[in-house]
């Protein structure tokens, strides 16, 4: 095939010990970070122009250990990003000008626990913003921003393990990774929900649940659980929430050693409060760990990656069949 | 290799083709993903961005000390972006550009035509009308397009008036173009589907030479033989020369083989005596070629053959022009003809003439050119579509290809009228331009094709495939820079999802600029998307405010009416001047509250913020001096400052707060009654407001309330008595 070797156009060489990197709403920023702690920003000026080449804006340690993961948080919030160190402790960084100073990055706030380590951290943009953590003993908290222009001021809105019934009881819960996947969904009537799923040692927490909060009771429900019983406590690599543009029902990828999931979640609760689902694929391709997933901006195409270093596509067909679509191969 | 390179940073539409039909494929096409590093990945991240860009990130593994060369290269990853669909292999990107644009008239155009018809057809009487013309609409829709596919056509038929020069070399088609004629051929032109195998035997002159890159073409016959030309002394003794006759006469290219027979060698002025009856027949053959029957309306200018455009006309003089042939070939000069070569090779080409169908076999180089072959002398009556794939069949079956060609797919599927396959090989051979803009071909063809494709499904999530493929090719649109502004075109003819698809779009472009800003601003008010502007100009809002840029911030606040965000600027502000009355620090906020100002409701009542300085400043004077008319000043500003409808109600109590001293004013009370009275009201209401939930307490001491209340009822009794 023609000019398939050259197909991958480079945009930028990392710094070596570079451990992960997450690009902001507009792909025009990126941020990497790496295993002695260095937090790095790059901007690039017209994001899908070939002309243009990145600009590093800053460097710094800004941890003592290895940073495991870097996400964004809405630009409605300004330009701003959390580090997860190995460690389990989350750092917000903020992009400021203050008081006639220049343009920095600044730490805004530290999450950090002395029993138990953050996993995984999303953020989402509702009337205000909130900040979902998993923790590695198996508890999922629910922050939120009291003040929209200052990202110092949060406060825990929920505590809770991620189990449909509350009262279910188990050991002490060792959790190795979780995955959290907010529904992307940006309108302000809707009510804020995403879906969590744990790698862990405790079946009952691993499931991939979907928690909605329920605004009269003001508190966080499980309203759907995608897991079908004879894969009772598989442990969830990864979630992802499909973009929906106008389906009349939700797609939600789940990656668990049986391979890759995609369920279809109703729209309409039923007389409990739960929400319909169905498993409509189970796609094998990775074989073995799922390391993220992404769906792309229509919710049509999903991305994947995992511990064969491969890079998959996954698309239904016109009779919703779900199957892979190609595959990358990484080559030196 | 620049012609290659073009497309390098592309999956080749024949690779990654959204949303096709197609179960049968058994192998996964898996693509190398060049990065150059030295050491193993360890590692990868993956990220949209927007429509079908996809930036992945290669970790390396840790460097360890045993391989100094990674550590010293000092790379430890690689970030590249790959673009999935949209490419031509044949089409530089900048070319593909270029059509993108110029599609979107025509698009357009058919759109709202489309619109307007719909609204007719809802009057009955308008109804038989609207299909009348509709394909009328369509061809014009298609013209235009065609337009846009490549220059003037170059067929190897154009001669131009070299002697040696049989084909023309001119500008390469493409296969899109030819596909999109062949489309349209059968889709869209309803006034030439009498005459449906004449269109193809032009189609197949305008576009043999694509199939040269999969196997031998007549065409490729004739570049060969026209190189060779020069070096061959006695043309007619020469094999090739008769082969690559017959194979054009055999397509029906008249002109090259009319201009090639009189190349002969019998033509030359010193062998004519000697080789007249050989000329003779020459010439007879040349003639009668000339003068083929054509079932057509017309020729373009200059072309051989004649034209009719009635059907029986056209068999009456088809018959005697047969007979002609066939007189030629009993005809006794034969036998006198004493050069064999020439015999052999013009008594071949009368059998192809005859419609021989081992001649023509020998003659064509594949099953295409056999196809059209026999339309030109096997069933010249052939009309419509009906016979046309068995036909088809059994031309591949004599010549079968180990390769099969881009458009064979294609043409397969429209002659057996299967609209399925025809959209899955447009869709993968030539991606997803192709397949949006083609679908109106398709569906002005046949009722059933409208049905099948505007049919919404359930599997696909409640759209039709025309819409999934609307989507499908503005996604590719909208992951270039150059061409996302015309993404919406397409994503607001989607009635279901395209609305959806063009909030994410919008959503995604960075605000960064101003230009952008602006630009996708226009956009959202053009589609009447109110709530993703304001989402807009809300992040640029943050993002200049952040940035040091108040004034922009609180700019493009207002015009995301972002209250909430306004009024922590407003309470920022108060805290700022709260906390010092040095002019300097005030006149940094000065232009900020100015704009604030100005639309006193959403900005929380900042003009107030003006009075409030000058409240300060007096407050100011009374500490240094102790002059009962600065005092006195002072209280006015607080009276007219708690009068004033627009100082917002969080602020009172700080206002109190602060004019304890003037209400203990040990001289002489500084209020009269009824202003005094008018501040216990305002202080009454602010009890009752905290209570409410939505109370924001100001940052003052608790017993703040009680010592102000105690202030003004003390000074209440003095001027009771005063008065």
């Amino acid at each position: 095939m023609q000019g398939v070797g050259e197909m991958a156009k480079e945009l930028l060489s990392l710094d070596n010990g570079t451990t992960c990197s997450s690009w902001n709403y507009s792909s025009s920023r990126l941020a990497t970070a790496s295993s002695d702690g260095t937090l790095s920003i790059f901007n690039f000026l017209h994001p899908s122009s070939s002309s243009s080449s990145p600009r590093s804006t800053f460097k710094s340690k800004v941890h003592d250990g290895n940073i495991a993961k870097v996400v964004w948080v809405p630009p409605e919030y300004g330009d701003a990003v959390a580090c997860v160190t190995a460690d389990g402790i989350v750092s917000l960084w903020e992009e400021v000008a203050e008081d006639s100073q220049p343009l920095q990055w600044k730490a805004c706030k530290t999450f950090r626990s002395s029993s138990t380590k953050v996993l995984d951290v999303q953020f989402a943009s509702f009337n205000t913003l909130k900040m979902v953590a998993a923790y590695s003993d198996g508890n999922v908290r629910v922050y939120e921003l009291l003040d929209p222009l200052e990202l110092k001021n949060w406060q825990l809105q929920a505590e809770f393990q991620n189990v449909v019934e509350s009262v279910s009881a188990f050991g002490k819960a060792l959790c190795l990774s979780a995955s959290i996947s907010w529904n992307p969904q940006k309108g302000v009537s809707q009510e804020s929900s995403f879906i969590i799923g744990f790698n862990s040692n405790t079946s009952e927490l691993n499931s991939s649940k979907v928690w909605e909060f329920d605004q009269a009771h003001q508190r966080w429900l499980p309203v759907a659980e995608l897991e079908l019983p004879e894969d009772k406590g598989d442990q969830v690599y990864a979630v992802a929430w499909a973009p929906n543009i106008g389906r009349p029902y939700e797609t939600i990828a789940v990656a668990t050693h049986k391979g890759l999931a995609i369920w279809n979640l109703g729209l309409n609760p039923d007389r409990n409060g739960r929400l319909p689902v169905e498993r409509v694929a189970l796609l094998s391709g990775h074989e073995g760990m799922v390391w993220q997933m992404e769906w792309d901006m229509s919710g049509m195409t999903l991305a994947t990656t995992g511990h064969d270093g491969m890079v998959r596509l996954w698309q239904s067909n016109l009779n919703g069949v779900w199957h892979q679509q190609a595959a990358f191969e990484p080559t030196s | 290799m620049p012609g290659v390179a073009v497309a390098s940073d592309t999956v080749t539409n024949g690779a990654l083709v959204p949303f096709s039909d197609d179960g049968t494929r058994d192998s996964l096409p898996i693509y190398p993903l060049n990065h150059g590093l030295a050491a193993p990945i360890s590692r990868l991240a993956i990220s949209w961005s927007r429509g079908n860009s996809l930036r992945v990130s290669l970790f390396s593994a840790e460097p360890s000390s045993g391989s100094p060369g990674a550590a010293q290269s000092g790379v430890g990853g690689k970030v590249v972006e790959v673009k999935l669909g949209g490419g031509d292999p044949e089409i530089t990107d900048a070319h593909l550009r270029r059509i993108a644009y110029g599609s979107v008239p025509p698009f357009a155009l058919l759109q709202s035509r489309r619109s307007e018809l719909s609204v007719l057809s809802k009057a009955p009487s308008m109804a038989t009308t609207y299909h009348i013309d509709w394909w009328e609409h369509v061809l014009e829709y298609s013209k235009e397009i065609t337009s846009l596919l490549g220059g003037p056509k170059s067929p190897p038929n154009a001669i131009i008036e070299d002697p040696g020069e049989i084909v023309k070399t001119g500008e390469d088609p493409t296969c899109l173009k030819a596909a999109w004629e062949l489309m349209e051929i059968f889709y869209a032109d309803k006034q030439s589907q009498a005459w449906l195998p004449e269109r193809l035997v032009d189609w197949l002159a305008d576009y043999d030479s694509l199939f040269s890159s999969t196997q031998e073409t007549i065409h490729s016959k004739l570049v060969d033989f026209q190189k060779e030309l020069v070096n061959i002394q006695v043309i007619e003794d020469d094999a090739r020369y008769w082969e690559v006759m017959s194979s054009a006469l055999s397509v029906g290219w008249l002109d090259i083989v009319v201009k090639m027979l009189r190349l002969h060698g019998s033509y030359q002025l010193d062998q004519l005596s000697n080789r007249e009856l050989e000329n003779g027949l020459v010439e007879a053959l040349a003639v009668l070629i000339s003068k083929m029957p054509r079932n057509r309306p017309e020729s373009p200018a200059g072309k051989l053959g004649e034209c009719f455009k009635s059907k029986p006309d056209f068999t009456k003089a088809w018959e005697r022009w047969r007979s002609q042939i066939t007189k030629l070939d009993c005809s006794p000069f034969w036998i006198q003809c004493d050069n064999h070569q020439t015999r052999e090779g013009l008594k071949n080409m009368l059998q192809i003439m005859l419609g021989k169908t081992e001649n023509l076999c020998m003659a064509t180089c594949f099953w295409l050119e056999l196809y059209v072959s026999h339309f030109l002398y096997i069933r010249p009556f052939t009309m419509g579509i009906e016979s046309m794939y068995n036909l088809a069949q059994k031309c591949i079956q004599l010549k079968p290809s180990s390769r099969t060609h881009r458009l064979t797919g294609l043409m397969i599927g429209i002659i057996g009228e299967n609209t399925e396959v025809v959209l899955a090989e447009c869709s993968r051979e030539f991606g997803p331009w192709m397949v949006a803009h083609a679908t109106e071909l398709l569906t002005a063809g046949s009722e059933q094709a409208e049905i099948l494709l505007h049919d919404e499904r359930f599997n696909l999530g409640g759209i039709s495939i025309v819409e999934l493929h609307r989507l499908a090719y503005a996604q590719v649109l909208s992951s270039h820079a150059l061409t996302w502004q015309i993404a919406p075109i397409y994503l607001t003819s989607c009635m279901k999802q395209g609305m959806g698809l063009l909030e994410n779009l919008l959503y995604r472009q960075s605000v960064q600029h101003n230009d952008m800003l602006l630009k996708n601003i226009e956009i959202c008010r053009l589609y009447e998307l109110d709530h993703i502007s304001s989402n807009i100009m809300k992040v640029a809002g943050v993002y200049h405010w952040k940035h040091g840029r108040k004034g922009a911030g609180v700019f493009w606040l207002q015009q995301a009416q972002d209250a909430t965000r306004l009024n922590r600027i407003a309470q920022q502000l108060f805290d700022s001047v709260g906390k010092s009355i040095s002019d300097e620090s005030f006149k940094q906020w000065e232009g900020v509250i100015e704009l604030l100002g100005s639309e006193s409701k959403l900005a929380g009542g900042l003009e107030f913020l003006h009075k409030y300085r000058d409240f300060k400043k007096s407050l100011q004077q009374l500490s240094s001096g102790k002059s009962t008319d600065a005092a006195r000043q002072a209280t006015g500003s607080l009276i007219l400052l708690m009068k004033n409808p627009s100082t917002p109600q969080r602020f009172w109590l700080p206002l109190l707060f602060d004019s304890l001293k003037l209400l203990n004013w040990h001289d002489c009370p500084l209020l009269n009654v009824s202003e005094t009275n008018l501040l216990l009201n305002k202080l009454q209401e602010l009890s009752l407001a905290r209570l409410r939930p939505h109370f924001i307490k100001p940052n003052l001491p608790p017993e703040a309330i009680s010592s102000i209340r105690l202030a003004l009822a003390t000074n209440l009794g003095r001027a009771i008595l005063d008065e």
